[in-house]
């Protein structure tokens, strides 16, 4: 008898057992491709939520793709999306994250402690009390109009109108910076003290000992909040539909909110699932982006 | 052999479960008609002694969560819906018809056939109206004595009604002076209380020269002077002239924020329609007589363009209905809960206590309903108004419709946002179901 056979008693033989055994994995995984799957299927119809073509669908190839490309909307929603998630996401929470974690280090336990509950408020508060919040703070007799503007002489401002995508970016960032902040936390709290002082007895400067020391060694903490929190931030809808719906005209409609809209509002479940698709490709190439900035350098 | 009989066991305990869960009535429909509804469920519940699961929403997106409940399955037994979205549920078979129980209930008589018509599909009634609407322009008179301009407001054309806010813009400083329903997030109301009360009168009232579609030649209208008179008067109030605030239609909750800005004398004019004689101050029943109202808005008709053979004024009418789904468990219970609700004691001193346009002649016949000022000034519109396109698809034409007006507001041309509504027309209908007007 050889050894092969002998390592594999009865187990080779009964296909049935080996196919059952694999059988919750396989269910887990049909679990999880099921909705991609599924849009991906309809997103080559023009399946409608409503109306005769929620019955009488058809097959339209790639029309709804070509649409993306050809029709305004897609590609303005884009371009709005992508400014929303590099200046919410990476310039507004990652870097303030950073910086409130390195700083809020060297203050005293209790401030600190006010600081953080502070942060933390803005986190735990839900998305649409946030909005309504903000709704109201940014008016044209909100406080920031009422308490700021108008005492020192300038005329009232109506932010949401004027300056929407500023304003849900800053209230994006308020409500977000709380992740960073606490990730960063860590992170600095697992760089070894010791290595510092190597640093600095070595003459590094403050600058050179952040630069050189301590930012190479939570690398894939960096790495990991920039996943994160891009592709949460690149798919973002409560607050910013509960703030301006979009509007005013496109100025805030973000792709999640455009796919909302044509999915639901106008029922083209079909062109929404292509949105859809499109959006899962964009966010996975720029999570393999990250991931390989993840990896330790050769 | 063994699973079979495990797989039917289960199946049938799982029936047994929700069987008995579901052995109620449920309903769904929005806040603001809860002054119906609910009167209706707790005399339903009192008469039977069955429990009626009330399923009361937000009037915010309402429509596409019952479009969304029905086609996955989850929507009520009983369901509340804006008309014009009757025949589009009908086609899809998420809703029953409603003919052969319509037979047995007395008062099915009184209803106005024409109003019938709105919400029957192939023939067949699918809903019933709860009310029928008009639109106008409501102001705030406070506003208005502000900016010095005559009262009773008459105006007779669209310069009559810029010059009105060009004067409110000046004299009061008030940014919203003119609030004409814009953009996507407002959905039907930026087509119905905006865009269709212009179009209607910014050209000649034939075929579809002034229309959405052109019944006559069976198309959509894809492109037409009438189209771009309207989107010229978006662009004067929002961008050229900012008669208007744009972010007032994209507010959390837009409607109750623009009807306390109006009965605070912060807007001048809004385009709304009947139901404001009540919404303004609550949807579901004031305590303000009728003249103390008037101290704080009145109304005027929409004026036509004032371009030659244009109409004087315009109107264009909606307005909402109740109706069962397809698969409600039990349908008898489910109609004998909307024929209570609509049972005249209730739906009488509904339509009167809000100033509802009637649907009904034993209504409209009351001495209540005839005695009622707001009423008997604003039926009369009624005489010359029109409906909706709803022809299979009207609800993407009306959302390409909102598209159109969000990207004037967004700053791109008439000329390019009117090519952008056609090319969607063409995706959606085909190049032969759309035609121009030059």
């Amino acid at each position: 008898m050889s050894i092969r056979s002998e390592a594999r008693p009865w187990l080779s033989a009964n296909f049935g057992l080996v196919a059952l055994a694999a059988l919750p994995a396989l269910l887990m995984i049909a679990a999880l491709t099921y909705f991609t799957v599924w849009v991906f299927t309809i997103s080559f119809t023009d399946l409608g939520l409503v109306g005769t073509k929620s019955v009488n669908w058809n097959w339209v190839g790639f029309d709804n793709y070509d649409r993306l490309i050809n029709r305004r909307g897609f590609l303005e929603s884009l371009w709005v999306t992508m400014v929303f998630t590099f200046f919410s996401a990476i310039v507004g929470q990652s870097v303030l994250g950073f910086a409130l974690a390195a700083l809020l280090r060297t203050l005293q336990l209790r401030l600190r402690t006010c600081l953080e509950i502070a942060i933390m408020l803005g986190w735990l508060l839900p998305d649409v009390v946030a909005a309504f919040l903000w709704s109201a703070t940014t008016a044209e007799a909100g406080l920031i109009n009422q308490v700021l503007l108008v005492p020192l002489g300038f005329e009232p401002v109506n932010f949401l109108n004027e300056l929407a995508l500023p304003v849900v970016i800053i209230a994006n960032v308020w409500k977000g910076t709380a992740w960073s902040y606490l990730l960063f936390s860590a992170a600095l709290d697992s760089v070894p003290r010791e290595v510092l002082e190597a640093a600095k007895v070595d003459g590094a400067t403050k600058w050179q000992r952040t630069r050189r020391v301590t930012l190479p060694m939570i690398r894939s903490h960096i790495g990991t909040n920039t996943l994160f929190i891009t592709i949460w931030t690149f798919t973002y809808f409560p607050m910013i539909y509960a703030m301006t719906g979009g509007g005013p005209g496109r100025q805030t409609k973000v792709l999640s909110i455009f796919m909302f809209e044509q999915s639901f509002k106008i029922g083209k479940l079909g062109y929404g699932a292509a949105i859809s698709v499109a959006m899962l490709l964009i966010v996975g190439v720029m999570a393999i982006g990250y991931m390989r900035l993840l990896k330790e350098p050769e | 052999m063994k699973i079979k009989a495990f797989l039917s066991a289960t199946a049938a305990s799982v029936a047994l479960i929700g069987g008995a869960a579901q052995a109620e009535v449920s309903i769904m429909y929005a806040d603001w008609l809860a002054s119906l509804v609910e009167p209706g469920i707790e005399a339903y519940e009192k008469a039977t002694g069955e429990k009626v699961e009330a399923i009361k929403l937000p009037g915010e997106g309402y429509v596409e969560r019952v479009a969304l409940d029905l086609a996955s399955g989850t929507a009520s037994d009983v369901i509340q819906m804006d008309s014009f979205v009757v025949s589009e549920l009908a086609s899809a078979g998420y809703i029953g018809a409603l003919d052969e129980q319509l037979g047995g209930w007395d008062q099915y008589q009184h209803y106005l056939a024409g109003l019938t018509e709105v919400v029957s599909y192939n023939g067949n009634v699918y809903a019933l109206p709860t009310d029928t609407d008009v639109r106008m322009l409501w102001y705030s008179v406070p506003v208005m004595e502000a900016a010095g301009i005559a009262l009773p407001w008459a105006p007779k054309s669209w310069d009559d009604v810029l010059d009105a806010a060009r004067q409110i813009k000046e004299k009061t400083g008030i940014e919203d002076a003119f609030a004409l329903p814009a953009g996507t997030k407002r959905g039907e109301a930026t087509t119905m209380q905006g865009f269709y009360m212009a179009l209607l009168g910014a050209d000649v009232p034939e075929a579809g020269r002034n229309r959405l579609r052109d019944w006559d030649a069976g198309k959509w209208v894809g492109d037409s002077p009438a189209i771009r008179r309207t989107l010229e008067l978006y662009k004067t109030i929002y961008i050229d002239e900012e008669l208007g605030t744009q972010s007032l239609h994209y507010t959390g909750d837009v409607d109750s924020n623009i009807r306390e800005a109006l009965r605070e004398g912060e807007i001048g004019i809004v385009a709304s329609g009947s139901w404001e004689n009540g919404c303004i101050f609550n949807c579901e029943g004031t305590d303000l007589s009728q003249a103390e109202r008037d101290k704080l808005v009145n109304w005027a008709p929409w004026p036509g363009s004032g371009v030659e053979g244009a109409m004087a004024t315009t109107n264009i009418s909606g307005g909402w209905a109740i109706g069962l789904n397809e698969n409600a468990d039990d349908k008898d219970e489910a109609f004998a809960l909307l024929a209570t609700i609509f049972d005249y004691g209730n739906f009488q001193k509904w339509t009167v206590e809000n100033g509802r346009m009637a649907v009904r002649t034993d209504i409209s016949e009351s001495a209540e309903y005839a005695a009622d000022p707001f009423l008997a000034r604003a039926t009369p519109l009624a005489s010359a108004t029109t409906g909706r396109d709803t022809y299979p698809g009207y609800q993407v034409v009306s959302a390409l419709v909102q598209q159109m007006t969000a990207d004037v507001l967004d700053g791109v041309s008439v000329d390019d946002a009117v090519a952008e509504y056609k090319a969607g027309l063409i995706d959606e209908f085909g190049e032969d179901a759309v035609m121009t007007y030059e």
